[in-house]
């Protein structure tokens, strides 16, 4: 629905423009990193051009090949902290990790 | 700002839920094709696989994660409890104590040389010729070390006393006399001093212009100190030169630098008079005067002053003058009178005062 698309296009921009979204990408790098999640898809990445062929890999294969795993083991991640985060009180940055955009979102869209 | 206490209608919530949802999934597929463009770049360029080897190195150095263990496959106190015997003494060691035992027991490394040497200080043993070679080694190192700091001292004040450096002063400036006079003092330095008895009166007047020469009541020496020696005053040092050389007014040479630069020529030249009356054998010429430039001792800087009478009549008549106008015309002044008292200032002096006549 195009409400919801302006909805998001518009908190896409409020984040951008405060330069959120920056921060939180590297916090998300910055936390999947520490959680050894990078290493993992990287060792999937390993068998995937060994699979492939050195010579005739592409960034297409990888990506495909890549993509799909990485976002789900990345919200399996995000499923674990997301239990422990409803205790969460302190620092909306440690929050955010586990569940980034949340309440930042709400914020936003509130303030609007 | 707590997430529990934002309220918010039920479908909104959803609604919000799927797009900060979406918003997430965004953020990390930007994370992984970052990680893709980074592997597809290692791989293209060579260094992908460089941190894997073949499979049996792999195997060889894999992480080890077992008890008692670390991560090396190696025990931690394999040599704890184990004793080695000691080739030298024979006794039994510990193994984590074997090698500082080893040092101190054959007497190499640098710590047992310092520790023998200040043992053997301790007990007032010269072993200065060992210890030597070792301490400009120590000495070169950062680290501090109190023996040898002590020897060095020690080494310093020896030196001041017995070298041959003492005379040098004498050797220097004397000119004839000093090879005369450095053997003897060299000699009776022992006791850092000179009896005046065994001098003659030659000697005692040369060594009276460079060294203080206050003698001492109970041992009878005169002091080998500079001029300046603080232990005595200016007028020991006068009554001792009366006492010597007789009335005949011997001058400390201090006389001239207390004066002051400007007016140092006129008490200067009575001075230099005098000094002339009962010292006849230093001669003035422009090598001697060359040659105490030379030195850096302070009771040199009389000598160039007399010796460069002639040249200050040069000064003054070419109007340069090293020193002040009044002070070189006072300096001619006292040429002029000094070149009646002697005859080779009488002979330089007036053949440069008329070869420079002729440019003024």
């Amino acid at each position: 629905m195009s409400k919801d698309y302006q909805l998001k296009a518009s908190i896409n921009q409020k984040l951008i423009e405060m330069g959120e979204r920056e921060r939180l990408k590297e916090l998300l790098r910055a936390k999947l990193v520490e959680s050894g999640w990078k290493d993992q898809l990287k060792a999937h990445c390993k068998d995937v051009v060994r699979e492939k062929g050195l010579e005739h890999v592409t960034v297409e294969d990888l990506v495909t090949e890549v993509t799909p795993k990485g976002r789900g083991t990345a919200r399996r991640q995000q499923g674990v902290g997301k239990g422990q985060k409803s205790s969460c009180t302190h620092a909306p940055k440690q929050c955010e990790a586990n569940k980034p955009p949340d309440h930042i979102a709400k914020y936003y869209i509130l303030k609007t | 700002m707590k997430m529990e206490d934002m309220p918010l209608s039920g479908p909104d919530n959803t609604k919000l839920e799927a797009l900060v949802n979406d918003i997430y999934s965004e953020l990390v597929e930007d994370a992984c094709l970052g990680l893709c463009f980074e592997v597809h770049r290692a791989v293209k360029q060579g260094y992908f696989f460089l941190d894997e080897t073949d499979q049996e190195s792999m195997k060889e150095f894999e992480i080890v994660d077992q008890p008692g263990v670390d991560i090396f496959g190696q025990v931690y106190n394999q040599w704890k409890n184990k004793e080695c015997e000691c080739p030298n003494c024979k006794r039994l060691i510990a193994a984590s104590r074997f090698a500082p035992h080893l040092e101190k027991c054959l007497g190499m490394g640098r710590n047992s040389s310092r520790i023998a040497n200040r043992r053997l200080a301790s007990n007032n043993n010269t072993s200065k010729s060992e210890s030597d070679q070792e301490d400009n080694d120590d000495l070169n190192d950062n680290d501090w070390s109190y023996g040898a700091e002590k020897r060095a001292k020690k080494r310093k004040s020896d030196k001041s006393q017995n070298s041959p450096r003492r005379s040098k002063t004498l050797k220097h400036k004397n000119g004839e006399l000093g090879s005369s006079m450095s053997a003897d003092p060299y000699k009776y330095n022992y006791n850092a001093g000179i009896n005046y008895e065994m001098l003659g009166p030659d000697e005692v007047r040369s060594f009276l212009t460079t060294q203080c020469g206050v003698i001492s009541e109970h041992t009878k020496k005169m002091c080998t100190r500079s001029q300046r020696c603080p232990q005595h005053t200016d007028e020991q040092r006068m009554a001792v030169r009366v006492f010597l050389l007789g009335p005949s007014a011997p001058v400390l040479p201090e006389a001239d630098s207390v004066a002051g630069p400007e007016s140092f020529d006129i008490p200067d030249g009575q001075a230099l008079m005098s000094r002339l009356q009962w010292e006849d054998s230093p001669e003035i010429s422009p090598s001697d005067s060359a040659s105490s430039k030379a030195s850096t001792n302070h009771s040199d800087s009389r000598r160039p002053k007399k010796k460069k009478r002639p040249p200050l009549g040069l000064n003054s008549g070419g109007g340069i003058g090293s020193l002040s106008g009044g002070g070189g015309s006072g300096g001619s002044q006292t040429n002029i009178s000094l070149s009646t008292k002697k005859k080779k200032p009488k002979l330089t002096a007036p053949s440069i005062s008329s070869i420079y006549d002729d440019l003024n």
